[in-house]
């Protein structure tokens, strides 16, 4: 953590500054437009979690068409804002979700589809599936049935897009502001020492996003786990020497 | 875990890459991943890392009655679901020796013949997305999408039908589905033509497609290889032909082969499947009407149902390969075991990661799309 | 041709007395043969009957009777049909040899046995975990794992009270379960 503070963080380009004081006047009309236009361009991170992916195809393609509403495919989550979870999470899945989503740039949004991203769904037996997704990251929107048709997924995007645009899509806050507790969830699921390769609380510091319960015991785990600092070994022009020597 | 502590960086800068391939990738189809290892662009060796999808079907249809695992079937293959719900019915019909009637067979062949075309049309869509062509991509999954329409007609559920039972069929056809069935086999024979010249006969397709990926007619065999990948390879099986289930053995189709064994081949076989299955199609509406009688037999009170013990492995042809259910009876009413052989867990893993050797980074999504690999069968 | 090698086949595997032999239909056989002899049927239906293809390996946990079921499906694409060996070995050290120098596609169904049923075996090129990377509990398709069980004691259910069933339930009405279907 100590290195970190060396890194200069500029608080002013920050996203959530609903709370300081604005002198401008204009402000808050700027923060409509900003919200009106992430509305209207959502990107959606591909990736077929599960096989509510299969409706997805004819969403997104001419008889549905998703991109007359501003919804598109995103291939990178550093690009992404949405990420969709389709149908049931196998626990090796649920794991490569959660390192996608810490690392997409904020603000960003789940939506769960399918039934099994409730409650399990017809899978409720399985050793394999992890049953309430909510635990284990903030969901937005809940698209229920198995699998939803591609205007179930249409609707319930068009609903985030209002929540968007009114503000009231603030779920990806929680997730800074109760690390403790989904990361609580994360290690009772995977293990003690689960280590994600983003920092979220250096992250959650440079959005003004920290609250008490953002720290807590399973974070002090994280950091007991965490494999501290070494100083890089500075071998490389050796090495190189010696292939060039071996090339010759 | 900072970056500064990846392993990699501690290595000797070398030409050498060792790459994640998935399971967030847009080449990857479904979820799955390979560990490549990489010499530049050239992929040195290829390992499957599977089970990104995995539920533990084999388990849950060991607690649950027999007829509630008809729900559970279609979900171990997405884009194809209809073969698994026939497969699974089928089994439960050998144990049992229930004799399903007539018009109940040729119903489910129109199913499995429909969901084939509906599978085909979506695999060369997305192989067409692996090489930079979009517009295939988007042709194909909206003239899936009316396959997908008649389906819902028939059973009402647009991927999942769950319409077999063991013993039949769930019901009857709608009034005036046949012709309506007709019209779009109309439409999709007009489509060939379009596809032909969009993208089978594309010379960029070919260029790019030709030689990927091939594969010889021993080493199919050798490696397991079934169904339309290995007709790609000149040999002309089909389980439908050689194995016949229901009533494959009334109707008249041709096993398509293609000498090549490459990714071009493989699309090439699936292209001439589109046509026979839209013949095998009208050969069912014409003789549909003339089948009278029920559609299903008449079964015990399912939930109270216990199949006589037994053991039976039975295969069907899917639009991947040959899909099989190796199922156990103890006289209960649960399955005691069922194991599913689904076609993709040797095309996807053992397949893949020999083809992917030698081949390009960028081929190796090509590959994937080419063998039309189902990850969740692999997983289960 | 091919009805003249399934009568071969039919007179051949009669003979031998270590093994049961049982034709199903014309495309059907089931053969019962000892642990230790069946690589060597399989060798014999792969080399000299053109059983080529493997089509499956499965397996059966008969816990009662404290024994492993492996059955090796074979398919002849000359003659048409597919035999299915079926034996038996202790489920306790659950060893048995590998079949992959005569069929590769073994590779793939003994990792996945390995993976399920806990069977180890001699000679497989790959014994690693494939698709249960991140498990660490028994094997989960033996008959003595309880997957519900381990699913109430692992995973937390989402509540789901909604207003129309207190409205119910403040009449006297709501769920019920049966008293056989209570855990």
């Amino acid at each position: 953590m100590n290195e970190l503070d060396k890194i200069p963080v500029r608080q002013e380009i920050s996203v959530a500054q609903g709370s300081v004081k604005r002198s401008n006047p204009l402000a808050n009309v700027f923060d409509e437009l900003v919200r009106f236009c992430q509305s209207r361009s959502m990107f959606m991170l591909h990736y077929c979690t599960g096989c509510g992916a299969i409706e997805l195809p004819p969403a997104m393609t001419s008889r549905f068409d998703m991109e007359r509403l501003g919804i598109q495919p995103m291939v990178t989550p550093r690009q992404a804002d949405i990420l969709l979870i389709t149908g049931y999470v196998s626990v090796k899945t649920l794991k490569r979700i959660i390192l996608t989503y810490e690392q997409m740039p904020a603000p960003k949004y789940v939506i769960g589809i399918c039934s099994c991203t409730v409650n399990g769904g017809m899978y409720w037996q399985s050793y394999a599936t992890a049953k309430v997704l909510k635990e284990y990251l903030p969901v937005d929107i809940y698209i229920a049935g198995c699998m939803p048709r591609p205007e179930a997924v249409i609707s319930g995007l068009r609903d985030l897009m209002g929540d968007i645009k009114s503000g009231s899509a603030s779920n990806w806050k929680r997730y800074f502001q109760n690390y403790d507790h989904y990361l609580g969830n994360q290690q009772k699921l995977f293990d003690e020492d689960w280590q994600t390769p983003t920092d979220i609380i250096a992250e959650a510091e440079h959005y003004g996003l920290i609250t008490d319960q953002t720290l807590g015991e399973h974070t002090a785990l994280l950091q007991k786990h965490q494999q501290p600092l070494e100083a890089l070994e500075f071998s490389l022009g050796e090495k190189r020497e010696k292939i060039r020597g071996e090339n010759q | 875990m900072r970056p500064e502590n990846y392993e990699a960086i501690k290595q000797p800068p070398s030409n050498e890459f060792e790459l994640n391939f998935g399971p967030n990738h847009p080449g990857i189809e479904g979820n799955y991943a390979f560990r490549v290892k990489l010499n530049g662009d050239e992929v040195l060796s290829a390992r499957a890392d599977a089970g990104y999808l995995h539920r533990g079907f084999e388990k849950l249809m060991e607690g649950r009655l027999w007829i509630q695992n008809i729900a559970l079937v279609p979900r171990i293959c997405v884009p194809d679901p209809v073969p698994m719900e026939v497969c699974y019915s089928l089994a439960i019909e050998e144990l049992c020796g229930l004799e399903i009637p007539e018009r109940a067979q040729w119903l489910r062949v129109m199913q499995l013949e429909m969901s084939r075309l509906a599978a085909h049309l979506f695999a060369f869509g997305g192989h067409a997305a692996t090489t930079g062509m979009y517009t295939p991509m988007f042709w194909g999954v909206a003239d899936r999408d009316l396959i997908l329409d008649r389906f819902e007609e028939l059973t009402g559920g647009r991927v999942y039908s769950i319409y077999n039972i063991p013993g039949g069929v769930r019901r009857d056809m709608p009034d005036g589905f046949l012709d309506r069935l007709g019209a779009l086999l109309d439409y999709l024979d007009s489509r060939l033509p379009d596809y032909d010249s969009l993208f089978f006969r594309n010379q960029v397709f070919i260029r790019r497609a030709r030689d990927v990926g091939a594969m010889t007619q021993e080493q199919a065999l050798k490696w397991g290889v079934t169904g339309p990948n290995l007709r790609a390879t000149g040999l002309a099986f089909d389980v439908r032909r050689d194995d016949p289930y229901l009533a494959y053995e009334k109707i008249d189709f041709d096993v398509v082969t293609q000498p090549g064994g490459d990714a071009l081949s493989r699309n090439l076989v699936r292209r001439a499947e589109l046509k026979q299955s839209i013949r095998i199609l009208r050969q069912v509406i014409k003789h549909l009407p003339s089948v009278k009688g029920a559609v299903r037999c008449p079964i015990p009170n399912p939930l109270a149902w216990n199949v006589p013990a037994g053991e039976t492995y039975t295969r069907v042809e899917s639009s991947k390969g040959e899909l099989a259910y190796y199922v156990v009876s103890n006289g209960g009413d649960k399955p005691y075991r069922v194991h599913v052989r689904g076609p993709s867990s040797m095309h996807a893993v053992q397949v893949l990661e020999k083809l992917a050797v030698g081949s390009r980074l960028e081929d190796i999504a090509q590959i994937m799309f080419s063998l039309d690999a189902c990850p969740p069968e692999v997983d289960r | 041709m091919s009805k003249e090698l399934n009568l071969w086949l039919d007179d051949l595997l009669k003979d031998i007395k270590i093994i049961q032999f049982k034709r199903k239909n014309s495309r059907r056989v089931r053969i019962d043969i000892a642990p230790e002899a069946l690589p060597a049927l399989l060798e014999l239906l792969q080399g000299r009957a053109s059983y080529v293809h493997l089509s499956a390996i499965s397996c059966v946990d008969w816990i009662e009777e404290n024994e492993f079921e492996l059955v090796y499906h074979v398919w002849s694409y000359e003659t048409n049909s597919l035999v299915s060996a079926h034996t038996r070995i202790s489920r306790e050290p659950g060893v048995y040899l590998s079949v992959y120098d005569l069929y590769t596609p073994a590779a793939f169904f003994e990792r996945d046995i390995h993976e399920m049923f806990g069977v180890y075996f001699e000679g497989s090129p790959d014994m690693e975990k494939f698709i249960l990377t991140e498990w660490n509990g028994p094997p989960p398709m033996r008959k003595d794992f309880d997957s519900e069980a381990f699913v109430n004691q692992t995973f937390n259910w989402e509540e789901y009270h909604p207003q129309w069933l207190k409205d119910i339930e403040a009449e006297g009405g709501g769920i019920t379960t049966r008293p056989e279907d209570v855990r």
